[in-house]
C-alpha cells in the first residue's frame, strides 16, 4: 500500500503522479461528503456550504448542498443544471463556468484513476512532504487558465482529503472531503484550513 | 459604290459604335435589386410587402449551420464566429445561444432599470434588496458563482441577465456546449445583416465576411459552413442567373455563327450583317443609361435575348439577294415588309412598357430602341457595305425540293377550325391552376435550398416569412405603446397555441410612458444608500462593494429617456430600427411572428385595437399583387393586339391579306398556351412576355409567307430566310428551355414552342400558290 511506503519528500516525477492517481480509482458511483469555504474578494467573510459530491460515472457529476440551503447542481453533457427548492431549475453551459469544467475534469480523472486524462487537461505536479501528498493541477487550456490559476489536492495514502481551487483573481475555494468535511470550523481562515489539509491537527 | 467610300462608311459606322460603347461604359450603372423585376405595389399592404421583401427584419436574417466536427469543436467554432461577427459593423445581431452580456454597452448599461420590467412590480427598497442579496449569496455558494461575481458590484439584482433572457428568441434550439445545436448535430447561429436582403451585392459581401471570419478560425478546416435565408438566396439566384445566361449566350452565339456560315457561305457578308444588331444593342443600352439612373442586370440579359429578333433583318436581306441585283435594290424590294415587321415587333414590346414594372419598362426601352436602330441601319447603311456579288441562296441544294414538298401539303381552308377547337379543348381540360400567382415561383430557387431553409428555420425558431403583425400609430412612441398594449393578448394567443413566438418592438424598447413610470420608481442616492445599508445588515458583503450599483441607479434616474434614435447606435437599437419605420405622417411597427397555426385567431388583435394592429399575410399580399399585375399586362396586350391588327391591315391595305397574316399568328399563340397548360404548367408573367416575343417572330414568318410574288426562286429565298430565322430562334430559345432557372425556362420553352407553331401554321395557312393553280 502506498500509504505504508515511506515516501521521500520533494517533487516527484510524472510516473509517481501516475501511480498515485491510479491508486485513487473508485468504482462509480462514488460519493463523498464535502464542506466548502469560499474566500472571495466581494465578501468580508468566507462563505461556507456543505453537502455531498458524487461521481455518477462517465462525465456526470452531482454536487448536492445541504447547508445552508438545499441545492443540487448536476453536470452532464456540457450543461450545468441547478435545482433549488421551490424554484425553477436553471441551466447554463459548462463553457461559461470554467470552475466546474475544471472540477469535472479533475474529479472524473481522479476517481477514475485515469492519469492520462488528467494530464490531458492539466500540468500535473506531485509533492510529497512528510506523511501526505499534494497534487497540483494547472489548466493547460489558456481560456480556462485565465480564470482558474490552479487546483491543489491534498491527501494521504489513497484518500484525497482536501481540494483547493485558486482563481486568477485571488478568490479561493477550499473543499474538505470525506471525514474531514465534519471538521470545517464555524469561522474558517485560510491558515486553519491549510493546516487541516496538511493533516496537522 | 466605290471602294474608298465603302471603307469610309465602314470606318464611320465603327467609330459611331465605339462612341456609343464609350458612352455606355461611362454611364452604365448595373443594379442587382431583384425587386425591380417585381410588380409595382399599389395597396399599403403591397407596399409593405415590397419593403419587407427587401429590407424587413426577416429578410435580413441569415441562418448559419456549422457541421462536420465533434460537438465540442463545433461549439468553439460557433463562439469564435459569433465573436468575430459581433465586432463587424456589417451585422446588427449575432445570436448562437451563448449568453451575450455585452448587448448593452457601458453607456447604455444604466438604462437597464428602464428597459427591464423589474420595477413594474418591485421597487429598490430595503426588503427587495435584502431578498436579492440573499439570493446572490446563494449564487456565490453555487457553481454559478464565477459567472455572476463579476456582475455583482454593478448589478446586484441581475437586470442584465433578465434582459439577456428577454432578448433571447423565445423558441430556441437545444443548447450543447453552450451554443445552439440542431437535431442533426450542427451548431446554429442567427445573423442579421445591416444590408437589405434583396441587394445581392451587399449580401454577397456580408456572406464573404462570414466565410472569411470562419476560415480564419483555428480548426475551421474540415468543418462545413452552411448558409441560408433570403439574402443568401438572392446571392445564389443572382450568380446562377448570370452564370447560366452567360453560358447559354456563348453556346448559342457559337451555334448561330456556324448556322449563318452554312447558310450563306460568305464571311464578309456575315461580319457586316453583325453590325446592325451590334448597333441596336449599343443604342438600346445607351438610351437606357440616359433614361434611367440604374439599369438592371436582368434587363440586360433578357434584352439581348429579345434583340435576337433584330438578327432577322440582316438575315432577310442576305437571303433575298439575287445574282445581278445590288444589295440596295434587294433591300428596297424588301423594305415595306421589313418596316411592317419592325413596327409590329415594336408594338408588341410596347406592352412591356405598359406593364408598369420597372425592369420591364427598361426592357421595352432597350428592345424598341434596339429594333429601330437595327432595322434602320439594315435599310440605310448595311446595303452599301455588302459585297456586290453573292451566291443566290435560291440555288441552295435541297431547298427547291423542300419548297415543293411544302407546296404539295394539303392546305384545307377549314384548317383553322379544328386547330382552334383543339386549343379550346386542351385549355378546357388542362390540369392544375391556370395562373401562377406565387411570387416566389418567379424568383427561382432549387428545391433542396428551400428544404434546407425550412429545416434550419424550424430548428432556430426563426420568424415565419409569411406573416407579420403590422402596428400603426402617429409616432414611433405610439407604436411602442401599442405594442405594449397588445402584448398580453398575444401572450394569451401563444398560450392557446395560435402561434408559437412573437417579437414585438416593445421587447427591445419600452414606450416613453413606461420608461417614465419606471424612472419615477428609482430612489434618489440618499434613499438608496440607506436602503442598501439596511439590506446589507448582517451579510458578509464587503462594504462599499455596491458603489457602482448606486452610481448606475442615480444615472438612470436622471438620464433622458431612451428613444429609438438614441438607441440606434447599439446593436439592439439597429434591431429595433428594422422593426420601426416612418410612412408619411404615421409610423409603422413590424412584429415578427413564428409558427402561426391559426391565423384567423389573430384577428382578435385588429378588433381590440380598432385595426391599428393587424396581421399581414405576405403571401396573400403578393398574390393579389401578381394578379393585379397580370390584369395590367393583359390589358396592355389587348391594346397591343388592336394596334397590331390596325397596323397590319393598314400596311397590307387589305383585310383579307391581314387575315392571312394575323390568323396563323393568333392560332399559334393559343396553341402554345394550350400545350403548356395541358403539360400542367401554370402560366406566369414571364410566359406572357415570352408569348409576345414569339408572336412577334411568328408575325415575321406570316408576313413573308403571305407575300405572293409568283416567282418560285423568290419563294425559295423567302423559305431560306425563314428557315434560317426559325433554326436560329430554336437554337437560342431551345437552349434557354434547358435552363434550371424557372424564368429562363419559361421564356425558352414558350418561344421555342411558339416558333414551331408559328412556322407550321403560317405555311399551312398561307394563301394558295396562284402560279400552281
Amino acid at each position: 500500500m502506498l500509504a505504508l511506503t515511506p515516501l521521500p519528500s520533494g517533487t516527484a516525477s510524472a510516473p509517481d503522479a501516475a501511480t498515485l492517481v491510479a491508486s485513487l480509482n473508485r468504482p462509480a458511483p462514488a460519493r463523498t461528503a464535502f464542506a466548502e469555504a469560499r474566500f472571495m474578494r466581494v465578501l468580508d467573510k468566507p462563505l461556507v456550504v456543505s453537502g455531498e459530491l458524487a461521481w455518477l460515472g462517465g462525465d456526470k457529476l452531482e454536487r448536492r448542498v445541504d447547508k445552508p440551503q438545499r441545492e443540487t447542481a448536476t453536470i452532464a453533457d456540457g450543461q450545468v443544471t441547478q435545482q433549488r427548492e421551490g424554484k425553477k431549475p436553471r441551466s447554463f453551459s459548462l463553457q461559461r463556468a470554467p470552475q466546474l469544467k475544471v472540477l469535472l475534469d479533475s474529479f472524473v480523472a481522479l476517481l477514475g484513476g485515469d492519469a492520462s486524462r488528467l494530464s490531458e487537461s492539466f500540468d500535473v505536479q506531485l509533492t510529497q512532504p512528510a506523511n501526505h501528498w499534494t497534487l497540483t493541477l494547472t489548466p493547460k487550456d489558456t481560456r480556462i487558465a485565465k480564470q482558474i490559476a490552479r487546483i491543489a489536492i491534498d491527501g494521504a495514502g489513497n484518500e484525497p482529503r482536501c481540494m483547493r481551487m485558486e482563481e486568477s483573481d485571488g478568490d479561493v475555494a477550499v473543499d474538505l472531503l470525506g471525514e474531514l468535511a465534519t471538521k470545517m470550523p464555524a469561522e474558517p481562515t485560510r491558515e486553519a484550513l491549510a493546516a487541516l489539509c496538511a493533516g496537522t491537527p | 459604290m466605290r471602294t474608298g467610300t465603302r471603307i469610309a462608311l465602314l470606318v464611320g459606322w465603327l467609330l459611331a459604335l465605339a462612341g456609343l460603347g464609350l458612352l455606355v461604359a461611362h454611364n452604365l450603372k448595373v443594379s442587382t435589386d431583384l425587386r425591380s423585376f417585381m410588380p409595382a405595389p399599389s395597396t399599403p399592404d403591397q407596399k409593405l410587402l415590397m419593403e419587407q421583401v427587401g429590407e424587413g427584419p426577416g429578410s435580413r436574417l441569415l441562418l448559419v449551420a456549422i457541421a462536420g466536427k465533434p460537438d465540442e469543436q463545433l461549439g468553439a467554432l460557433s463562439r469564435g464566429l459569433a465573436n468575430g461577427l459581433r465586432k463587424d459593423g456589417a451585422f446588427t445581431q449575432v445570436v448562437n445561444g451563448d449568453f451575450d452580456l455585452g448587448v448593452l454597452d457601458d453607456k447604455l448599461l444604466p438604462y437597464r432599470y428602464l428597459l427591464s420590467p423589474t420595477l413594474d412590480s418591485e421597487s429598490l427598497d430595503k426588503d427587495f434588496l435584502a431578498d436579492q442579496l440573499d439570493q446572490r449569496l446563494d449564487d456565490l455558494g453555487s457553481p454559478a458563482a464565477s459567472l455572476l461575481k463579476g456582475l455583482l458590484p454593478r448589478d446586484p439584482t441581475l437586470e442584465v441577465l433578465k434582459l439577456a433572457e428577454r432578448w433571447t428568441p423565445a423558441k430556441s434550439p437545444e443548447v450543447r456546449d453552450g451554443v445552439w445545436f440542431s437535431t442533426q448535430d450542427e451548431a446554429l447561429l442567427l445573423v442579421q445583416t445591416k444590408a437589405a436582403g434583396f441587394d445581392p451585392g451587399a449580401q454577397g459581401q456580408a456572406i464573404d465576411r462570414i466565410r472569411a471570419v470562419f476560415n480564419a478560425l483555428p480548426d475551421s478546416h474540415g468543418a462545413d459552413l452552411t448558409l441560408s435565408g433570403p439574402g443568401y438566396f438572392s446571392v445564389v439566384v443572382n450568380a446562377q442567373t448570370r452564370g447560366e445566361a452567360d453560358l447559354i449566350g456563348k453556346v448559342s452565339t457559337a451555334g448561330f455563327i456556324l448556322l449563318l456560315l452554312l447558310a450563306y457561305r460568305n464571311v464578309p457578308s456575315l461580319v457586316f450583317a453583325a453590325l446592325p444588331v451590334a448597333t441596336g444593342a449599343l443604342a438600346g443600352i445607351a438610351v437606357m443609361t440616359l433614361a434611367f439612373s440604374e439599369v438592371h442586370g436582368i434587363t440586360l440579359a433578357f434584352g439581348f435575348t429579345l434583340l435576337g429578333v433584330a438578327q432577322e433583318y440582316p438575315i432577310r436581306l442576305l437571303s433575298h439577294r439575287r445574282a445581278g441585283e445590288t444589295a440596295l435594290e434587294s433591300v428596297r424590294g424588301l423594305w415595306p415588309l421589313l418596316l411592317t415587321a419592325i413596327a409590329s415587333a415594336c408594338i408588341a414590346y410596347l406592352a412591356f412598357y405598359a406593364s408598369g414594372v420597372g425592369g420591364l419598362k427598361q426592357l421595352a426601352v432597350f428592345t424598341i430602341t434596339g429594333l429601330l436602330a437595327a432595322g434602320f441601319t439594315t435599310r440605310y447603311l448595311l446595303p452599301y457595305l455588302l459585297p456586290a456579288r453573292v451566291r443566290d441562296v435560291a440555288d441552295t441544294p435541297g431547298l427547291g425540293a423542300f419548297r415543293r414538298w411544302l407546296d404539295a401539303l394539303p392546305r384545307p381552308r377549314w384548317l383553322p377550325i379544328p386547330v382552334a377547337l383543339a386549343a379550346v379543348l386542351m385549355l378546357w381540360f388542362a390540369p392544375g391552376p391556370f395562373w401562377q400567382n406565387n411570387l416566389a415561383a418567379l424568383t427561382p430557387l432549387p428545391q433542396d435550398l428551400l428544404m434546407k431553409d425550412a429545416r434550419l428555420r424550424e430548428a432556430l425558431g426563426a420568424p415565419d416569412v409569411r406573416y407579420l403583425l403590422v402596428l400603426q400609430a402617429h409616432s414611433a412612441d405610439g407604436v411602442l405603446a401599442l405594442s405594449e398594449k397588445i402584448e398580453p393578448t398575444i401572450q394569451g394567443l401563444i398560450g392557446k397555441r395560435a402561434l408559437d413566438t412573437v417579437e414585438l418592438p416593445s421587447t427591445y424598447l419600452p414606450s416613453l410612458a413606461v420608461q417614465r413610470s419606471r424612472q419615477a420608481k428609482l430612489p434618489d442616492r440618499g434613499t438608496l444608500d440607506a436602503a442598501l445599508s439596511a439590506a446589507l445588515e448582517g451579510k458578509p458583503f464587503r462594504k462599499d462593494l455596491f458603489a457602482p450599483f448606486v452610481d448606475d441607479v442615480e444615472t438612470a434616474r436622471t438620464a433622458p429617456l431612451l428613444t429609438p434614435g438614441a438607441f440606434a447606435a447599439s446593436p439592439l437599437g439597429q434591431r429595433l430600427a428594422a422593426m420601426l419605420m416612418q410612412r408619411g405622417d404615421h409610423w409603422v411597427g413590424l412584429a415578427t411572428l413564428g409558427g402561426v397555426h391559426d391565423a384567423a385567431a389573430l384577428d382578435v388583435l385588429a378588433r381590440e385595437t380598432g385595426g391599428q394592429a393587424r396581421l399581414l399575410d405576405l403571401k396573400e399580399a403578393s398574390e393579389s399583387l401578381v394578379a393585379e399585375y397580370r390584369t395590367r399586362i393583359l390589358h396592355a396586350l389587348l391594346a397591343a393586339t388592336v394596334l397590331l391588327v390596325l397596323t397590319i391591315t393598314f400596311a397590307l391595305r387589305s383585310a383579307r391579306r391581314a387575315w392571312h397574316v394575323l390568323a396563323p399568328m393568333t392560332l399559334a399563340t393559343f396553341m402554345v398556351l394550350a400545350v403548356e397548360r395541358v403539360a400542367g404548367i401554370p402560366l406566369s408573367l414571364f410566359h406572357l412576355v415570352a408569348l409576345i416575343l414569339a408572336a412577334g417572330l411568328g408575325l415575321h414568318y406570316a408576313l413573308f409567307f403571305e407575300r405572293d410574288t409568283g416567282d418560285p426562286a423568290e419563294q425559295r429565298r423567302t423559305l431560306h430566310a425563314t428557315v434560317v430565322c426559325v433554326i436560329s430562334a430554336l437554337l437560342v430559345f431551345g437552349m434557354l428551355g434547358w435552363s434550371s432557372i424557372p424564368v429562363l425556362r419559361a421564356i425558352g420553352l414558350t418561344v421555342s414552342l411558339g416558333v414551331a407553331f408559328h412556322f407550321c401554321l403560317s405555311i399551312l395557312m398561307a394563301p394558295h400558290d396562284a402560279s400552281k393553280k
